[in-house]
């Protein structure tokens, strides 16, 4: 395809701009980048068109060259371009340096490999330092636009990498002090000396002959891959947050390095010298040059900050807002070093009357507001980060800054904000200033609440009111002589202009309830005190949806009554009944019942009708705390968006069972060994809080008698919890496993039901004691019991292994309980009850160091391989 | 400190979109250095389209205001400056530097260099001061001297080129658009050493030096026990040196006559070299005293190329130039009103005009009218619910004029009668508009002979005056008005 002409350029230029995203997925998007870069070289296309296909590049890399080796191919394209531009001035020359930077620098291709950034960057030097690169390659008319390009690109680099240049200080302080260019040279030593000694620190390293080496100690040019390489992703901010600086860990740390004497003198020449020839560049770029300059000898040893002393006077003249703002960076980088107290009183008087001086704009007016409030004060008293007035901002300085009607709606707030930290000063100092700010306060939100309630009004005035009395309450918490008032000018503004309803709900959601609790009732004495027929009854339904509650119930379902015969469309309807709702989850009741019979009688539509009905139903069925929770806002997204959709699955959700995870675990403790029942010991314990948990068991193949549920009226994660007792009634000496199912309630309110892992009941869990004998009658008690086994029972002989603790010890660990006879070391009979009715006897005598010989009887043949597991066990679990 | 993107959008109330982008420009470079610093909460700059629909529905200038939208007008969301929050596909841009002047709507997108959650405090990124200043610099250029759509339509075709100067890589190296512009079109000179960055080339030609000075007066009249009249002079100076050679110093120095005003509060432009401390520390706020400095004021300065201010004050002259009162009545169907203007003895009776506007808001056409006045004319615009005293260039030699009358008022009809949210039954006002040429209130003057040169050859010097009315308000003493708390400090 040959080249586009101009006008074809500019229609898909214009397309592209329009959507790139949708450009980009069409047919020309593939080859747009690439075309581009032909097209740059046809003859047949002017320079203007040229240059605008070059300002697209400029803003679109991305798009254009998605990829690294895209872009490293497009910046080899765009370089090659240049080279082959003909020895006469040309429009074509910055825009293609400017396009090159920007798709490495974007493309991500910037790097030691590259070979167009190994182009590029000597490149862009060579015309920095205004030296001839031959052939004519720069006519003399565009030698200093191009230099002063060039130093814009190399910044540019430098920001994405810092450190890059870092062998070029020498270089670039030499070039600004001759010939060059002084801004755009002035900005790019600032910000690789801001960079080097970051960097250089952050490596434990001084500068050296870095600021003085016209020439790169590391060779082979003076870039510097190593340190961008390491430090890569770890960009410079400009000025580092305030607050976070203020911790002083990171930054401080950086650089707390000592420089040599030499090194010292050095770099303060070098910013004197960027200071001294300031004035000569324009205001916003000598407010870089400050902040640059300010945050990087920020708590450097051995460079006074007073070096900033001089351009300070002159700047505090101006108005321009990035210089003001720049000795606000100053003042938060050096504190009472570079202010003293009197300074610091000054910046702040000059900052009032920028905040109000009639000459400047209202954007410049809010944010000079928002930094007096956010003042970097040399001795801060109040939170970090929190807006305040600053100390020394006393009512005098403030007096042209409050607000009056007659401001913009963001003007309003913002003054409004500074009389309410006033108003809440003011409270503790002597009274008898007049007039008072508090009652100043009062009648600046009677007149915005007398606007709100204009009927024509835009809805932002209103928007403005809420707003004023929102910020009001958030200053003023606790202060009731404000908030009085205030609570009773608002139900006045509700009486007026009730379509106010949604704005009234939004503010109740919003305020805590100190004011929430007292505006609720107002509002509803408002709401119900009104004749059920009104134009605006669809807001009062609104309203009281929001703030009907337990209390004033007769007044409220009187409203409703007489309200009922004039909800005559399905708005109306679903706003009376989403008030039933509100009154049902506040766990009315009485005259709530008759009223929803009514409803579910009378009202026109079937959906209202339904809607009643149910209801009814859940009041006649329902417990209170049920109630609440089953007309609480649905638990699951609704997959329709119909109300009654959502509204049934919040039902449904609510007042079923849900099958859940378990939230709960068992394990089985110790067990007891007192009354006449085994007792296997619980311990549960919570995942989240439950409440009234039912644990139910299962004995499987009905070896014990069923065994009763267990409650437990809650349990919470963290908090210990009680033990679980759980008797058991064998129906035969057997070890069991027990199914066990959980069924709670959640903090929600959901209830759910979960199957837990089973537990196991072993064959020791079943051991009980023989009644005590008399003493020194156990010998003949277990002889009598020894001899009763036979000849219905059984016998056997058992070798059961010790460990070091010998026989002493394994008694005392799992027999203790049952021993009628010892003769400690050497000698035990142990008589162990079998629920219901079966005995386990064992004799333990003459042990020998590494075992002792157990006989043992039962009356009951089906427990001997159980108690030669057991023994056995008790062996391995030496 | 870096912008990411700028906008211009023209404001279309009425159209589909209610809005145009006009203008777009991005910084691809500053762009991906917004990825890594922000990190986690990084959110890229969209597409023109949504950001547009974004950015009206913040500021309210869709024309959908008839519901409540929580995200827009929850109570909770205050916006205390010009800088926002966008929602824009569930994620939240921030921050959006934004403001409407003459339905356009001025917006860029500073870089934040850290993390954005939390949000850093406005006051500690740089690049805050610097895109309102960019825009500002963009509103000068396509305002100054602009007096049609297409002469708007030219300026913004420049803007791409320009920006290619004055903002290469989101960093912006001059706000003065006209200097970019300059830069451009005389690329072939070139320049000598320590060229300032703000004056991008030199004069050649008659050396002549003209300082203008305007002050505007304001006023809130109210005519009231218990609260106090308020106005304030605010003063622009503004030069235009033609000199040659490179850095020419020059000192101007403003005078007052012996029983002039003090200057107060003054701002200055920032080629001014250095400042007296009484200068810097004269301000409104303190009570005034007879020890307050009254010049002479001097400003030693090396001026730029074009037309500049040089600097900005306020003044409190001891009494308003005009005093009046205006009281109106609800009288069943009408309104009676009458209206007293005295001029003070001290100013200058030579007005280039002087009109009083007395607007009736929130009511239906004018349809009936009866009145009497002392001096000069009164039109009416019925349909504006509109009266229009004109008094023309000269009080009477009692200095004192009067006018008294009835009203009478049809229906109301919401489109054309104008609303506003303070006039609202007997509260109104009426508005004073003048001119007086060769004249300030404050006495202050420009004494050609005090201006110091230092340049080659004798430049001609020339000065001006001129007083205008702002902003001057004559409040119904017979209702309530808004006030300010400074007119309640008595």
């Amino acid at each position: 395809m040959g080249p586009l002409s101009r006008d074809a350029w500019a229609q898909r230029l214009g397309a592209f701009r329009a959507s790139p995203s949708a450009f980009m997925a069409g047919p020309e998007g593939e080859d747009l980048g690439r075309n581009l870069l032909g097209d740059l070289r046809s003859e047949k296309l002017s320079e203007q068109t040229k240059v605008s296909l070059l300002a697209l590049s400029l803003e679109y890399p991305a798009q254009l060259w998605p990829d690294v080796s895209a872009a490293e191919v497009a910046a080899t394209s765009l370089l090659d371009t240049l080279v082959l531009l003909p020895p006469r001035p040309s429009a074509l020359r910055r825009p293609l340096l400017l396009a090159a930077t920007t798709a490495l620098a974007a493309g991500g291709a910037l790097g030691p490999t590259s070979g167009a950034s190994c182009r590029l960057l000597p490149l862009l030097l060579g015309l920095a330092s205004g030296s001839d690169l031959g052939r004519g390659f720069v006519p003399a008319s565009e030698q200093r636009p191009l230099q002063a390009t060039a130093c814009e690109c190399l910044r540019e680099l430098e920001s994405c990498k810092p450190g890059l240049l870092r062998g070029s200080l020498g270089l670039l302080r030499g070039l600004l002090g001759q010939e060059g260019p002084v801004q755009p040279l002035s900005l790019l030593l600032a910000l690789v000396l801001r960079n080097t000694l970051v960097l250089q620190s952050r490596v434990g390293a001084g500068l050296g002959g870095l600021l003085t080496d016209k020439v790169s100690p590391t060779g082979g040019g003076p870039w510097d891959w190593t340190l961008v390489e390491k430090g890569d992703g770890r960009l410079q901010p400009q000025a580092p947050s305030w607050p976070a600086a203020e911790e002083g860990e990171g930054e401080r740390s950086l650089t707390a390095r000592e420089h040599s004497p030499e090194e010292a003198r050095e770099l303060r020449a070098a910013v004197i010298q960027l200071l001294d020839t300031s004035y000569l560049l324009t205001p916003v770029a000598q407010a870089q040059l400050l902040w640059l300059l300010g945050w990087a000898l920020r708590g450097l040893q051995g460079q006074p900050p007073a070096l900033f002393k001089p351009q300070l006077v002159r700047l505090l003249g101006t108005a321009q807002m990035t210089l003001l703002h720049a000795v606000l960076a100053l003042k938060a980088a050096f504190g009472e070093a570079l202010f003293t107290a009197q300074d610091e009183a000054l910046l702040l008087r000059r900052l009032t009357l920028a905040a109000q001086h009639p000459a400047l704009p209202l954007p410049t007016h809010l944010f000079y507001l928002h930094c007096l409030l956010s003042f970097p004060e040399n001795w801060p008293l109040g939170p970090e980060g929190e807006e305040a007035a600053p100390l020394l901002l006393g009512p005098q300085l403030c007096r042209g800054l409050l607000p009056s009607l007659l401001h913009d709606p963001m003007a309003l707030l913002a003054r409004l904000h500074l009389l309410c930290l006033l108003c809440a000063e003011d409270e503790e100092e002597e009274k008898g200033q007049l007039p008072s700010p508090r009652h100043y306060l009062e009648e600046l939100l009677a007149g915005l609440r007398q606007q709100a309630a204009l009927d024509e009004g835009p809805r932002a005035l209103a928007t403005v009111c809420f707003q004023a009395s929102y910020l009001v309450t958030r200053c003023l918490a606790g202060q009731p002589i404000v908030l009085t008032p205030l609570i009773h000018g608002l139900a006045q503004l509700y009486r007026v202009r009730p379509m106010l309803a949604s704005h009234f709900v939004d503010f109740l959601d919003q305020v805590d309830s100190e004011l929430r609790e007292p505006l609720k009732v107002v509002l509803r004495q408002e709401v119900v005190s009104r004749l059920g027929r009104d134009e605006a009854l669809c807001w009062h339904l609104k309203m009281l949806a929001k703030v009907a509650d337990g209390d004033a119930q007769s007044a409220t379902l009187n409203f409703l009554q007489a309200a009922a015969a004039h909800c005559t469309n399905w708005d109306l309807q679903q706003g009376l009944l989403r008030v039933c709702r509100a009154l049902l989850r506040a766990g009315v009741r009485g005259g709530l019942v008759d009223l929803l019979q009514v409803l579910a009688r009378q009202l026109e539509d079937p959906d209202g009708r339904d809607h009643a009905r149910l209801y009814y139903i859940l009041l006649a069925h329902l417990a209170g705390p049920k109630l609440g929770v089953a007309l609480g806002p649905s638990l699951a997204p609704p997959a329709l968006a119909s109300s009654l959709v959502a509204e049934n699955q919040g039902f449904v959700a609510a007042l079923m069972v849900q099958e859940a995870p378990a939230l709960v675990r068992l394990s089985v403790g110790s067990h007891g060994v007192k009354g006449p029942l085994p007792v296997l010991k619980l311990q549960p314990e919570a995942l989240e809080p439950i409440y009234s948990l039912e644990v139910r068991f299962h004995v499987e193949g009905q070896l014990y008698a069923p065994l009763e549920a267990v409650h437990v009226p809650c349990l919470c994660p963290g908090r210990p919890a009680r033990p679980l007792f759980l008797p058991l009634q064998p129906r035969c000496p057997a070890p069991a496993r027990l199914d066990v199912h959980a069924l709670y309630t959640t903090s929600t309110g959901l209830t759910c039901h979960a199957h837990l892992p089973p537990l196991f009941v072993n064959f020791a869990d079943l051991f009980l004691p023989f009644p005590q004998p008399p003493e020194g009658a156990g010998l003949g008690f277990f002889e009598e019991l020894w001899d009763s086994c036979l000849p219905e029972g059984a016998e056997s002989r058992v070798w059961c292994s010790l460990g070091p603790q010998g026989l002493e010890g394994l008694v005392s660990r799992h027999l203790e309980p049952f021993v009628v006879v010892a003769q400690p070391p050497t000698s035990y009979y142990v008589a162990i009850h079998l629920p219901p009715n079966s005995k386990l006897l064992l004799r333990l005598e003459a042990a020998l160091a590494d075992g002792v010989p157990v006989a043992l009887r039962t009356d009951d043949w089906a427990v001997l391989p159980l108690a030669g597991d057991y023994l056995r066990g008790l062996a391995a679990a030496l | 400190m870096a912008q990411r993107a700028v906008w211009l959008i023209s404001h279309e109330p009425g159209t589909p979109l209610c809005g145009t982008v006009r203008f777009s420009r991005r910084y691809p470079t500053v762009e991906k250095r917004a990825r890594v610093f922000n990190g986690a909460s990084y959110v890229p700059i969209p597409e023109d389209g949504p950001f547009l629909k974004a950015l009206l529905f913040e500021l309210r200038l869709l024309d959908d205001d008839k519901d409540f939208v929580e995200s827009r007008d929850s109570c909770s969301r205050i916006n205390k400056t010009s800088i926002y929050g966008l929602l824009i596909g569930g994620e939240e841009l921030w921050p959006v530097v934004a403001f409407l002047k003459n339905d356009i709507i001025y917006a860029c997108v500073p870089l934040v260099e850290q993390t954005l959650s939390p949000r850093p405090p406005l006051i500690s990124v740089s690049g805050v001061s610097q895109g309102f200043e960019f825009l500002f610099g963009i509103q000068d250029f396509l305002y100054s001297g602009q007096k049609n759509d297409s002469e708007l339509n030219t300026k913004l075709s420049q803007l791409p080129d320009l920006l290619l100067q004055a903002c290469p890589f989101g960093t912006l190296l001059d706000a003065n658009l006209q200097n970019s512009l300059d830069n451009t079109n005389f690329a072939s000179v070139t320049q000598p050493q320590k060229q300032p960055a703000w004056k991008t080339g030199t004069y050649k030609g008659k050396p002549q030096v003209s300082i203008s000075i305007t002050e505007k007066v304001k006023s809130m009249q109210y005519d009231k026990q218990g609260v106090a009249d308020t106005w304030q002079v605010v003063g622009t100076v503004t030069c235009k040196c033609d000199l040659e050679g490179i850095m020419p110093n020059v000192t101007i120095s403003l005078n007052l006559p012996t029983n002039g005003s003090p200057l107060q509060d003054i701002l200055v432009h920032p080629c001014v070299t250095s400042l007296d401390s009484a200068i810097l520390t004269s301000s409104s706020i303190d009570a005034m005293d007879d020890s307050a400095f009254s010049g002479p004021y001097k400003f030693p300065f090396t001026p730029p190329l074009e037309s500049f201010n040089l600097c900005y004050y306020t003044s409190q002259v001891p009494v308003p130039p005009i005093l009046g009162f205006y009281q109106m009545k609800e009288e069943e169907v009408q309104l009676r009103i009458t209206i007293n203007l005295k001029l003070h003895e001290s100013v200058k009776n030579t007005f280039e005009f002087c009109e009083a506007h007395i607007p009736f808001y929130n009511r239906g056409p004018i349809t009936h009218l009866e009145y009497k006045t002392s001096f000069g004319q009164l039109e009416v615009f019925r349909e504006k619910s509109l009266l229009i005293w004109i008094i023309g260039q000269k009080f009477p030699k009692s200095m004192e004029i009067s006018l008294s009358g009835t009203v009478t008022f049809g229906a109301k009809s919401h489109e054309k009668q104008p609303f506003d949210p303070i006039c609202i039954g007997e509260t109104a006002y009426l508005k004073l508009h003048f001119r007086i040429l060769d004249y300030t209130l404050t006495g202050c003057y420009a004494d050609q002979h005090s201006v110091q040169v230092f340049a080659s050859g004798k430049p001609k010097i020339s000065a001006y005056r001129k007083l205008i009315s702002s902003d001057y308000y004559i409040w119904n003493s017979k209702a309530p008005a808004p006030v300010t708390y400074g007119s309640l400090l008595l």
